[in-house]
């Protein structure tokens, strides 16, 4: 088993493949590669830590783990953040651990509008997500670990039909510490650094963190490697250089904002490249309760909903969120604020995501910063705000005395009675302090290299030897938590490598 | 936490808008402990030292902004560090729902940072009914 991690020294290996990002995607094709005999170098941005090397607070989250301080926003007509992580296991170490099939109806999508995979295609990306299912303990949040905010939830869904389900998670016995947005401490989470990136260094694989990619290397049109400089994890100081060559191939997984920055700064031009960009922006709505709520008290995220998700395009899901990240959120200054926030025991956050339809793009940005370029048009805005008047009206069912919908220009707090007008709050989009967290295209899967960047098994067009796998290659929204979906094709596409 | 020893008089001036800016925010109320009572001046140094330059040139900003706009909030032609504590406490609450959205941009930053010094606090997790964080450990794996 070997790591090499910071180094002010510089570092040369070869491998057959060279996996450039340790999440969803690219510790899956790691995995595959390594598992059918190939040697494969992992290389990640962020360093590695363990449950026990874990931030307890938002501030050490958002230092340790995080992308860049989670400073990635979008430029657009509002300036939402984009959050992602930034270590060895990538997202998976800070997300919630949602797991959701694929959907049919994504399939047949990706074939009839964009030409991509066939029944074959399908059939083997779903027996990949059945399989991770097993490997990484897919299971529903355990009653005693709901915590109240959850359970909430799950009465509204009962009173309404909103055809929710208590949440199926890659979490081994979760305990509802409430802290997966800060890395599982317990260890129940199965994030890759924990449960599949060992078992790649098992058989002969070799990690190389802290270590940011700046190009991948091409000779004769053919990708041969990747290099980059060492960056300290705690001083941000540049550190050695590392080449890393690649034998038979360089996969690129370093996220939807990343991978296609990394392309284009390589030197990749694809008309495609950096198009297409999509996500699931959310905003969270808060029920205030007479009764004591403490939804920092069991699992983060325990209930979902995606009846909606055809029409009108929506996913519903609770979000517990720390005081931390309360104190901006609520509205207000000075006493008022405290005011509210004193409140904070009888607060539920509930949140929606759209599934939208507007696009954006990414491109590389000045110190290799991704920059993304992002508006909710018309139809996608009417459908956030269809979603907080979703729900505002759990919260209200589930017995909420005021909800709080964080609407700019907006009464603060709304009772029962004036939950329609909601449909009639602004479309602006600067009125919403809405989040980016499933983010999809960049390098999209096409049909041929005017409408995409890579084909079916992920090989980009017109490159030898270079493959992407993660969410860069979903060509549409989802419309359901995409980690399983991101780990099932990139697993799929890793076969076809070998 | 320790005052940053290398801060030199520009930052110690930056600091102090910053702090300024945090305490109107966070005041003490009956049921929550203030920000004051939490060694700002640490944190702010921490914060200027670990986050990324954007982050810390938001605040700043922030800070900034926060200073030199009673006049458009609370119409007094003089900076907020000349408020009384009632005008200060108005001007914090009217400039956090600014009609300009880069006003209100530059203001969550700002409350972000000191959210993440007061939520992280022991006194608030105790009166929120929280078990009190341990200290981060600074650690990674480095073989």
């Amino acid at each position: 088993m070997s790591h090499t991690a910071y180094s002010d020294g510089d570092v040369e290996l070869d491998a057959d493949f060279v996996v450039v990002g340790s999440g969803a995607g690219g510790s899956a094709a790691a995995l595959t590669l390594a598992r059918g005999g190939a040697s494969v170098v992992l290389v990640e941005a962020g360093a590695w830590r363990d449950p026990d090397h874990y931030p307890v607070s938002v501030y050490g989250a958002m230092r340790d783990l995080m992308d860049d301080w989670g400073s990635t926003i979008t430029r657009g007509r509002a300036l939402w953040p984009v959050v992602q992580a930034s270590a060895v296991g990538g997202t998976t170490v800070i997300n919630s651990a949602i797991s959701v099939t694929t959907p049919g109806d994504i399939f047949a999508q990706w074939r009839d509008d964009y030409g991509v995979g066939d029944a074959e295609f399908e059939r083997n990306v779903l027996e990949h997500e059945t399989r991770i299912e097993s490997e990484l303990s897919v299971n529903e949040v355990p009653p005693p670990s709901l915590g109240r905010s959850n359970e909430l939830a799950i009465l509204a869904d009962e009173r309404l039909g909103y055809g929710g389900h208590v949440m199926r998670r890659y979490a081994k016995d979760c305990e509802g510490t409430g802290q997966c947005l800060q890395g599982c401490k317990k260890g129940r989470k199965q994030s890759t650094n924990l449960a599949w990136i060992p078992e790649v260094m098992e058989r002969g694989g070799h990690v190389v963190s802290c270590a940011p990619v700046k190009r991948v290397r091409f000779e004769g049109g053919r990708a041969v490697g990747v290099t980059g400089r060492f960056k300290h994890p705690s001083t941000r100081r540049r550190g050695g250089t590392f080449e890393l060559r690649a034998k038979r191939g360089v996969v690129i997984a370093a996220s939807a904002t990343h991978s296609p920055a990394l392309l284009q700064r390589s030197g990749v031009k694809l008309p495609a490249l950096g198009k297409y960009f999509r996500a699931h922006p959310g905003t969270g709505v808060m029920g205030l309760y007479d009764e004591v709520v403490d939804m920092n008290i069991g699992a983060t995220q325990g209930w979902a909903s995606t009846k909606f998700r055809e029409s009108p395009g929506l996913k519903l899901e609770t979000l517990s969120i720390p005081p931390e990240l309360v104190a901006s959120r609520v509205g207000g200054g000075g006493k008022k604020l405290m005011a509210r926030l004193a409140e904070y025991r009888h607060m539920a956050m509930w949140v929606h995501a759209v599934r939208a339809e507007s696009t954006g793009t990414v491109s590389n940005g000045m110190f290799d910063k991704p920059v993304v370029k992002y508006t909710l048009d018309r139809a996608d805005m009417e459908r956030l705000r269809r979603g907080i008047h979703f729900v505002a009206s759990m919260h209200f069912s589930a017995g909420a005395k005021r909800v709080v919908p964080f609407i700019h220009g907006f009464a603060y707090d709304i009772g029962p009675d004036e939950l329609d007008t909601l449909l009639d709050a602004p479309l602006e989009p600067r009125s919403y302090v809405a989040i980016l967290s499933h983010l999809f295209g960049g390098c999209a899967m096409g049909r041929d290299r005017s409408s995409g960047v890579c084909d079916a098994t992920g090989k980009v067009f017109d490159c030898e030897g270079l493959y992407v796998a993660d969410a860069s290659v979903i060509p549409t929204n989802l419309g359901v938590n995409p980690q399983h979906t991101i780990m099932g094709l990139a697993s799929h596409f890793a076969e076809r490598w070998l | 936490m320790e005052k940053d020893p290398q801060v030199g008089q520009e930052s110690r001036g930056v600091r102090w808008l910053v702090k300024r800016a945090l305490l109107a925010f966070f005041p003490e109320s009956d049921a929550l402990p203030g920000i004051a009572s939490m060694d700002v001046d640490g944190f702010v140094d921490r914060y200027r030292r670990e986050a990324s330059g954007l982050m810390w040139l938001g605040i700043v900003a922030g800070a900034v902004v926060f200073t030199v706009t009673p006049l458009f909030t609370v119409y007094r032609p003089v900076p907020s560090f000349w408020l009384s504590a009632d005008t200060l406490d108005r001007h914090a609450d009217r400039l956090a729902g600014h009609r300009l959205y880069l006003v209100r941009q530059l203001v969550f930053l700002l409350k972000m940072a000191g959210g993440l010094c007061w939520g992280q606090h022991a006194t608030t997790r105790e009166r929120l009914a929280l078990e009190p964080y341990p200290a981060d450990p600074p650690r990674w794996r480095t073989t």
